[in-house]
């Protein structure tokens, strides 16, 4: 079992497909194949940190993370693995990039995260609501335009509107975020990247 | 003879580059940064492009009347989406039609190239490849409404440059391969595709190489330009793994810098994203015969130490300090970058394209602390 996570970790996809098959085949706990998933998708992100990968290996690995959840999905049967949390997770309004977002999404799922994805140029409001509906205690906000700073902050101050501002912690990310964007939208954090926002999730559930 | 300004200004990129240069050199890289300034939509801007054209000269030489503007890296963005589409064989959102009509355009990236195109650019050629695939990411007369723009408003919209002492250094951005595919395929599945079918990207690659490269060269060569863009985005170090980048993106690059060099024109090296893993790898270009051109992800700092006067730096102030800093965070980002790789073989910008959103301050504090500051 322990093969699998390297296989991932190693980024052998046609291997680890064939090993996941002859597990389940075997009759091994789904839920446990999707565990050592996860380790091995640990180990990217762990290897991405030292620079040892770079942002091509983790869409590689979290490509292989989402093959590999789509075979064991008929025979998982509503059961997950442990869910550290709920995040919100959209590009703001104005902004149509997806791809830094979407690769967010697979690291925060392969890290143990419920993610709710509200999708590209999301008003405020779509935002505010999937966090009333989820009850999700995190917020992830994409942004890729300097032109976009003002629908962050439009984003946190509809979440302060509603009245879930304490309840809730917003990290942003994307090409031109950082600190400065975080002081001047309000928000708690930022990610340089999908693995820190990772990380940042982590430390704030 | 006395020699006119623009004159003196390519003298100044040409030593600048030759390390030669007394002061850090400028130049503006904000192809969308002046509309606002005048309250034009971005829609207007684009698209109205005599009007266009005027506001984007007009903001330079109102730059460039309170610190000096010494030559041009990014164009005037007339009929943007075309040019861009062409480049990255993507579909282009645009402000008026596809967006609000003071929204930046935006690239609308979709998987529209199908495995099977790496056989068909292969077996038929790039040429034949662009004829079937285009008509996905832009129509004919778009294409054809581009080209008659160019002809008949590129050329005056040169000689008013010309006229108002304004070098522009980049005259057109060669695209190479590994970026086309990228933005056609989609960068997920251009990255799969790299790591389970690279020979085979590799063969498609070397077919399109020639046909771009020598397109590239031959409007160099009409524009009488001086030099333009060798483009690296996507495939930056930190993107993309070693094995990628030494067999889909290096050589390319490099073939293309080499070119340009052949052919008298001076290649600048657009890099977006972090490129400190492979920096040294620059050495492997003539000695200054080329820019480096970063956004401000790659460290300079380390770069100049370890590539020495090999290649003059142009940038990279960060697109967030120009649009949210204050004057004083733009002209201490500027002194620390000129004390960490020294004014000479330095052309001070912003990094990337300075934002539509940046202050006007924060530009006028760039150029100036640049010309004034040792």
């Amino acid at each position: 079992m322990a093969k699998i996570s390297e296989l991932l970790a190693n980024l052998e996809m046609d291997e680890l497909m064939e090993v996941v098959q002859k597990e389940l085949d075997n009759g091994t706990d789904p839920v446990e194949i999707l565990k050592e998933g996860e380790a091995g998708m640990v180990k990217v992100g762990e290897m991405f940190s030292s620079g040892e990968y770079f942002v091509s290996d983790l869409m590689m690995s979290g490509e292989m993370f989402k093959e590999m959840g789509e075979m064991l999905e008929p025979h998982l049967a509503g059961k997950t693995g442990d869910v550290l949390g709920k995040v919100v997770l959209g590009t703001v309004e104005g902004d149509i990039h997806d791809i830094g977002k979407d690769l967010v999404y697979i690291m925060l799922k392969s890290g143990g995260f419920d993610v709710i994805d509200v999708g590209v140029d999301a008003k405020p409001e779509v935002f505010v609501n999937a966090l009333k509906e989820s009850g999700a205690p995190l917020l992830a906000l994409s942004c890729l335009l300097t032109t976009c700073y003002d629908s962050i902050l439009n984003t946190v101050k509809a979440v302060e509107a509603a009245g879930l501002r304490d309840q809730v912690k917003i990290v942003i990310g994307g090409g031109p975020t950082d600190e400065s964007v975080v002081r001047y939208t309000g928000a708690d954090a930022v990610g340089d990247d999908a693995q820190s926002a990772v990380r940042l999730c982590k430390e704030m559930i | 003879m006395t020699k006119s300004l623009y004159e003196q200004r390519v003298e100044l990129y040409k030593k600048t580059i030759a390390f030669e240069n007394g002061r850090s050199s400028t130049a503006y890289a904000g192809p969308a940064t002046p509309a606002a300034h005048y309250n034009m939509t971005i829609k207007d801007f684009m698209f109205d492009t005599k009007k266009g054209f005027k506001a984007y000269v007009d903001y330079v030489k109102e730059l460039d009347s309170l610190a000096s503007i010494d030559c041009i890296n990014a164009p005037y963005p007339g009929k943007f989406n075309v040019a861009l589409s062409l480049m990255w064989l993507s579909q282009i959102k645009v402000p008026g039609r596809d967006l609000p009509d003071d929204s930046l355009w935006q690239v609308h990236e979709k998987a529209l190239i199908e495995i099977e195109d790496y056989d068909f650019i292969i077996e038929h050629g790039f040429a034949e490849f662009q004829q079937k695939y285009l008509p996905k990411v832009i129509g004919v007369d778009e294409i054809q409404d581009f080209m008659n723009y160019s002809m008949t408003e590129g050329p005056l919209q040169a000689q008013m440059l010309v006229e108002n002492g304004l070098p522009q250094v980049n005259s057109i951005a060669f695209t190479p391969p590994f970026e086309a595919l990228c933005g056609g395929r989609s960068m997920t599945k251009f990255y799969m595709d790299c790591y389970k079918r690279l020979d085979k990207i590799k063969e498609a690659q070397d077919v399109m190489f020639p046909t771009t490269i020598e397109s590239t060269l031959e409007t160099l060569k009409q524009t009488h330009a001086i030099g333009g863009w060798v483009g690296g985005w996507r495939g930056a170090s930190g993107m993309v793994s070693p094995k990628i980048w030494d067999n889909l993106v290096w050589p390319y690059m490099k073939k293309a810098a080499e070119a340009f060099i052949d052919n008298s024109f001076i290649p600048i090296m657009h890099l977006d994203q972090n490129w400190d893993r492979d920096i040294e790898r620059f050495l492997e270009l003539p000695k200054q015969k080329f820019v480096l051109n970063t956004d401000g992800m790659t460290d300079l700092n380390r770069a100049r130490k370890l590539l020495g006067d090999h290649v003059a730096f142009m940038g990279d102030v960060p697109a967030p300090i120009l649009s949210m800093g204050t004057v004083a965070e733009t002209e201490d980002y500027v002194k620390k970058l000129i004390d960490n790789v020294g004014a000479k073989g330095l052309i001070v910008t912003s990094g990337c394209d300075a934002p539509a959103n940046a202050k006007f301050e924060n530009m006028v504090a760039m150029y100036k602390t640049a010309v004034e500051y040792k």
